[in-house]
């Protein structure tokens, strides 16, 4: 391990850009010795396996949770628990949950993407449930009253209206997802994190390219979350917003 | 792929080795009581730390987050590229954003709450900007008419009937930033992460469910003390008529 | 009282004009007008005529861009803009009461920005808590825990805080249901007749116009006035096809609401008390305007009409067959006395002043010769008083 060297680094701070620059492109001697770190094979690789947790983690979050929302949400009932969930979930310390996992059962991918599920559910729960049951009343009405199922009532009118509300909590845990896969080496997957949690190996320099990546990662999700909302918002109701 | 044991699995033994608290920790079984018992003081430095960290990251984003919801409030303009931008700083994750200012505030508490502060201001910015959207326009049309100056109106009606849902904002971002700042630790920033990452190791589960339980502890109470506040604040809510 | 001397201004338009500059069109266009003081002008219109624009130019909500309008002698213009409105009275439809502010606190906005203290403030909320006739003890509850029609008195109550000279009123009972908005009407104009501010009141109905004004200024589209005048006026003589088509063309209906039975030149029916002979009463219900005769007692209270059977005798009986049902009170307006006949089915009402001695008998053919008479035009234009209930 080298000394952290604090107090020369806003001085050196374009430099250390371009060691991270390096890092990412060509990769750099491990600061343990030997063997070479970084490089883009290396990059694509843990940005991948973050990209394939965090679309897993998502992916199981929806499944659970949204049906669910869906189901509270057009019978209006079980507010309490739905937002309760919201509120809770945003308590529940990212670190301690992962670290609590890789230690009481074990690292590994699924329990990886147990995880960072637990995290995905109670946005989508809520925000779901908040959508579905604010949906005016009166479409409702008017939906039942020409003779539309309860399923269909939910399918045509409720889902196409809280589309917008539901994305939002699908966002907040993708984002909530992506940013706890960067701290998943914990658990023994390594993502883009391993560049800046292992400083011990990556030096300095993995640490800024790592916490580049990341950002960059997640901006880049956030704006494919953002599109595929406004794909899905019926065009009557971005009129209404406009 | 590379190697597991060139990155962060290794176990430090010291750490069991320098408690007391016999077979139970020896073992490493899920909860050690007497464990706990005989180390609570360890936790009193980690919990100030997390207090200053998540006190000074939810205050500064709060005044920022302030400042430009009254001028996009003033400037309607200004708005989308408050929202835009607020919205970047808020999808960065805090743990990339940490090294992200390691070339500028290297490694310490203040590059924690920055991170901490920058993640804070969307949540608090758009409640604030909702609540003053959300108050009648008849009202501030009688304010006006019936002689408050612009800041009078602001001041004096906008702003207080906006106190529910700027509270509600404060709530969500200090839950939030509590969790969040267990992650401080990566930064070298101090607070309850200190105890779930111990040097390299992680794999304590007694320390991390201690640590984790003070942050969800100290979540509920902020939670409920702005909750409080908010009722306090906002007399008028608590009072309807039931018809 | 030192304050009666500033109770209520002239308000006077000059030229008043607003173009807006992304319209092509013109809000309001050279409006020149004088209410006097104490007195309440109705601006009345079609939608898009301006009238809120004309109202809200006087306590600059609005900026007029050219023109001037003046309270008293002084120019609106002068001075800062939120000063201004401290000393107007500002009532609009959706009242606008703070959410967040009890009732007392609400209607000592004003006082409180003009550095009242706070006694003062406080006396001064329970003061006009009273004169709108709500208990003091609302004073401390929230505007949510109110009626609409409660939460409008308490608009009214800001509004007279400071007891401004002139008041802005724009659609303020607009949001009431119509039997609450005719009992606010009636409240404020009882409050009014004690306060005599100088009111300007938007309205687009013209029955409410013609009701609480004392002068209405009908304006169409475009900003422009297409009539100045006082409610009879605008009934009797409507200055163009749009005045004309805009009062409607029951406009000589509303002109009964405008006129008090004793206005009226009633009919006289022949009197008789008990006991006087028959004879000569016959003989006056042959040639009497009313062909019936009224039996009263000694204080000139009607009691019956006599029929034919009761004077067949030698004697005036001392109970008709027919009682003296309906009786019209002389002080009521002439559409409700004409309701009344109507209603009960008779030809003919004895009218009875407030000591119920009779004045005259009423007629529907009275009505409608009054309506047609040119004459009648003359005595309702000479009228000085308003009815206003």
């Amino acid at each position: 391990m080298i000394a952290p060297g604090v107090a020369g680094l806003p001085i050196g701070a374009f430099g250390l850009f371009g060691d991270a620059f390096n890092f990412v492109f060509s990769g750099r001697e491990a600061e343990t010795g030997g063997v070479t770190v970084g490089g883009t094979g290396q990059v694509i690789d843990l940005a991948t396996t973050q990209l394939e947790v965090t679309v897993f983690a998502l992916a199981v979050a929806i499944v659970l949770a949204m049906p669910v929302g869906l189901w509270l949400g057009h019978r209006q009932k079980g507010e309490f628990l739905a937002v309760s969930a919201g509120n809770a979930g945003r308590a529940i310390p990212e670190l301690a949950l992962i670290a609590l996992m890789a230690a009481a059962i074990g690292v590994g991918m699924v329990n990886l993407v147990v995880a960072l599920a637990i995290l995905g559910i109670p946005p989508i729960l809520t925000n779901t449930f908040v959508g579905i049951s604010q949906v005016d009343r009166a479409s409702v009405e008017a939906a039942r009253g020409m003779g539309m199922t309860e399923f269909a009532i939910v399918r045509k009118v409720e889902l196409p209206l809280a589309v917008p509300t539901i994305m939002g909590g699908v966002r907040t845990a993708g984002i909530n997802i992506i940013a706890t896969a960067t701290i998943a080496p914990l658990a023994g997957i390594l993502t883009l994190g391993d560049f800046i949690i292992a400083r011990n190996v990556y030096g300095d320099a993995g640490v800024l390219a790592g916490a580049v990546l990341v950002a960059l990662m997640a901006l880049a999700l956030e704006g494919t979350l953002a599109a595929i909302q406004w794909a899905m918002t019926s065009r009557g109701l971005k009129l209404e917003r406009s | 792929m590379i190697e597991p044991a060139t990155s962060f699995a290794a176990i430090d033994q010291s750490f069991f080795t320098d408690r007391s608290g016999g077979g139970c920790i020896q073992e490493n079984k899920l909860f050690c009581p007497g464990w706990v018992v005989d180390n609570y003081d360890r936790y009193v430095d980690p919990t100030l730390q997390h207090l200053v960290l998540v006190g000074s990251a939810v205050v500064g984003g709060f005044l920022i987050a302030f400042a430009l919801a009254i001028l996009a409030h003033r400037h309607r303009f200004l708005q989308t590229p408050f929202l835009a931008g607020t919205g970047i700083l808020y999808t960065i994750p805090s743990i990339s954003f940490f090294f992200l200012l390691l070339p500028i505030t290297g490694r310490g508490p203040l590059t924690a709450i920055i991170a901490l502060t920058a993640f804070n201001l969307q949540i608090i910015f758009r409640n604030i900007t909702n609540g003053l959207r959300n108050v009648p326009p008849n009202v501030t049309e009688a304010a006006t008419g019936i002689g408050m100056t612009r800041s009078q109106v602001l001041w004096r009606v906008e702003i207080p009937l906006s106190m529910p849902e700027i509270i509600a904002g404060l709530r969500i971002a200090t839950v939030s930033t509590v969790a969040l700042a267990t992650l401080a630790v990566f930064a070298n920033g101090g607070g309850l992460g200190t105890e779930i990452v111990s040097g390299s190791n992680i794999t304590f589960k007694t320390g991390i469910i201690v640590a984790g339980s003070i942050a969800v502890i100290m979540a509920i109470v902020f939670d409920g003390v702005l909750l409080l506040t908010g009722k306090l604040l906002a007399p008028w809510q608590r009072k309807r008529v039931i018809t | 009282m030192a304050e009666e001397s500033v109770s209520a201004s002239p308000v006077r338009f000059e030229s008043v004009t607003k173009r807006y500059p992304d319209a092509d069109s013109v809000a309001v266009e050279d409006l020149t007008f004088e209410v006097p003081a104490g007195e309440i002008c109705v601006l009345v219109g079609p939608s898009g005529c301006g009238k809120t624009t004309a109202l809200r130019m006087v306590n600059r909500t609005v900026e007029m861009t050219s023109g001037d309008i003046l309270i008293g002698e002084r120019s609106v213009k002068e001075g800062d803009a939120a000063r201004l409105r401290r000393e107007i009275g500002y009532v609009i439809q959706q009242i606008g009461l703070f959410p967040h502010r009890t009732i007392a606190q609400n209607i000592g906005t004003v006082p409180a920005l003009l550095g009242w203290d706070k006694e003062r403030i406080r006396a001064r909320s329970a003061e006009l808590l009273d004169l709108i006739g709500l208990d003091p003890e609302y004073g401390d509850r929230y505007p949510s825990q109110l009626s609409g029609g409660q939460q409008q008195r308490v608009g009214v109550a800001r509004a007279l805080a400071v007891d401004p000279p002139v008041m802005l009123m724009d659609e303020p009972f607009g949001a009431i249901d119509p039997i609450n908005r005719g009992r606010l009407q009636n409240e404020f104009l009882r409050l009014q007749s004690e306060l005599r501010k100088t009111i300007l009141f938007v309205t687009h109905d013209v029955d409410e116009a013609i009701k609480m004004g004392d002068r209405v200024a009908v304006l169409k589209k475009g900003g422009q006035l297409a009539q100045f005048a006082t409610p009879t006026e605008l009934l009797m003589e409507p200055a163009d096809d749009f005045v004309e088509d805009f009062v409607g063309a029951d406009r000589a209906l509303k002109r009964l609401a405008l006129m008090r039975v004793r206005d009226v030149d009633l009919w006289t029916a022949p009197l008789a008390q008990a006991g006087d002979p028959c004879e000569p009463v016959r003989t006056a219900v042959s040639a009497a305007e009313v062909p019936y005769a009224l039996l009263v007692d000694g204080e000139q209270r009607p009691i019956g009409w006599l029929s034919e059977r009761d004077l067949a005798g030698e004697k005036v009986p001392s109970t008709p067959d027919s009682a003296a049902d309906p009786l019209i009170d002389s002080d009521s307006v002439l559409r409700d006395g004409l309701a009344t006949l109507l209603q009960s089915g008779a030809l003919y009402a004895p009218v009875i002043d407030a000591r119920g001695r009779l004045t005259g008998v009423l007629s529907v053919e009275i009505v409608s010769d009054f309506l047609s008479s040119g004459k009648a035009a003359e005595s309702e234009l000479a009228a000085t008083e308003r009815p206003h209930d």
